[in-house]
């Protein structure tokens, strides 16, 4: 669009940006949403993270991933302290879905090894027993409440476990777990 | 006699098996079957699968839903992380062909077929809407004798409400876990902060201080307003946060108070008349004063 004359502002770079607002698209986030936001800040109301205190809360990432800010995301790991709570998605006026953003750059951060210990933890224990989470001494807290040592989900169903497997290595696991599948 | 898909998810059967007891003791009380979902995993949560891709956490949901739907049953669960992460998982396939398409493909490997029509129940909705509250009152061995409940819904039980086929009818007011408290004859009074988060999950995982807290805020507000005797969770989350850390809490000096609680599975099963040591058996804050109330009564 010509605009007829120069104007005084910071130009974002322009490259910059749109390979930024791709990944993001290809990561689960609508850009046509992302640009909607007005950053009336109702989202930022409600966040857990911004009422317990994080740098970086939901008003905040939005308002940064519209400047194309993709190496703040990388450097500060507010976006993995989301609650998923989904106050954001409810109550934001323009609809734009506030947690896909949050979802989409986790999303990027993780195939640039940027992502916390408990993810890769988590993960792991998923592909190899079937739950993220396994404290330790389940089973007798299991036999102190009369229930047997193992559950019925594909921890104690090797069958099942197996072939759970074989099913998340046809999804995109196979190419960025940090860890070996099988 | 109707039929029902249990699922456990990660926290429940492996940290807080009690509440496993609790949800099996209820549902046979009240005469629905309950049909294990063998072979089901983690749901998968949020800071997994969700967190890498969208179809691979479609799949990891779909392949949950999908044992419930060759056994044509629905599926009911008592953590809010399960709830949400399948009803979402559920909803973008619902919305998005595609993706269940290509989620089809993956589960197709391996002779599996999401056909998208389970519905995902959470424990108080399943009651609320399905046995309602006047066939619950006829199962009830004890009451509550007006203990006061401090009742946390848990984020995941209200949004996002786009993708829940039950809910309360105000998102932003939810009554339904009140009602049910007060239907076994406890008094679960509205507090102002009783919409806030517990704090636990990938926020008690990143800053513990802080998501810690955050807890602290919330329950100050609401010992000051309702002074509560028993805190009442819709979450197996909630419950971590509110008994386990909890009890943390107060070993650290953090806190001067302790008070009990329960998953709203195990109140139910308390006052049907479940054995304490498994329906609470696992409680880190002592319970003993609530269950001698709760059997002083009728």
């Amino acid at each position: 669009m010509e605009t007829g004359r120069e104007t005084n502002v910071i130009k974002l770079d322009e490259e910059f940006f749109k390979e930024f607002e791709k990944e993001l698209q290809e990561a689960g986030m609508s850009i046509k949403d992302l640009r909607s936001c007005i950053q009336c800040g109702k989202c930022a109301g409600t966040c857990p993270m911004a009422l317990a205190g994080l740098e970086f809360f939901i008003k905040k990432i939005v308002h940064a991933a519209t400047l194309g800010l993709r190496e703040i995301f990388l450097d500060d790991s507010s976006v993995w302290g989301c609650q998923s709570c989904n106050r954001c998605v409810e109550i934001c006026p323009m609809e734009i879905k506030p947690y896909e953003l949050i979802q989409a750059i986790r999303r990027v951060s993780f195939r640039e090894y940027a992502m916390p210990s408990n993810t890769i933890d988590g993960l792991q224990n998923y592909y190899k027993l079937g739950h993220a989470v396994v404290v330790k001494g389940y089973e007798n807290r299991r036999k102190k409440v009369g229930l047997p040592e193992l559950p019925p989900t594909a921890l104690g169903n090797e069958e099942m476990r197996k072939k759970f497997q074989e099913m998340l290595k046809n999804t995109v696991l196979a190419e960025v777990a940090p860890f070996p599948l099988d | 006699m109707r039929k029902i898909g249990l699922f456990l998810g990660c926290n429940i059967p492996l940290r807080r098996p009690d509440i496993e007891y609790s949800m099996r003791y209820v549902l046979n009380k009240l005469g629905v079957e309950i049909v294990e979902l063998d072979g089901a995993t983690c749901c998968p949560a949020f800071g997994i699968m969700p967190s890498i891709d969208l179809v691979g956490w479609c799949a990891g949901s779909a392949w949950n839903m999908a044992i419930a739907e060759e056994k044509e049953v629905d599926i009911i669960t008592g953590c809010g992380s399960c709830y949400g992460s399948l009803n979402e998982a559920r909803y973008h396939m619902e919305k998005h062909p595609e993706i269940k398409e290509e989620v089809n493909k993956i589960l197709g490997k391996v002779g599996k077929k999401y056909e998208g029509v389970v519905k995902v129940w959470n424990f108080y909705n399943y009651i609320y809407e399905e046995i309602g509250i006047e066939e619950l009152k006829k199962k009830i061995k004890y009451s509550l004798n007006d203990i006061v409940c401090g009742t946390q819904v848990g984020c995941h039980n209200l949004w996002p409400s786009k993708a829940y086929t039950s809910n309360d009818d105000n998102v932003f007011k939810p009554t339904r876990m009140r009602e049910i408290c007060e239907a076994v004859g406890g008094k679960a009074p509205w507090y102002s902060t009783i919409l806030d988060c517990c704090g636990m999950g990938a926020l008690g995982s990143l800053a513990k201080e802080k998501s810690w807290a955050l807890w602290r805020r919330k329950v100050s507000k609401m010992i000051e307003e309702i002074n509560p005797e028993l805190f009442v969770t819709g979450c197996s989350s909630c419950l971590l946060r509110y008994d386990n850390d909890q009890a943390q809490m107060k070993k650290g000096g953090l806190i001067d108070f302790e008070i009990p609680a329960v998953h709203i599975a195990q109140l139910l099963a308390l006052v049907m008349g479940a054995e304490p040591e498994k329906a609470v058996g696992l409680a880190e804050v002592p319970i003993d004063g609530i269950i001698t109330k709760i059997k002083g009564g009728k």
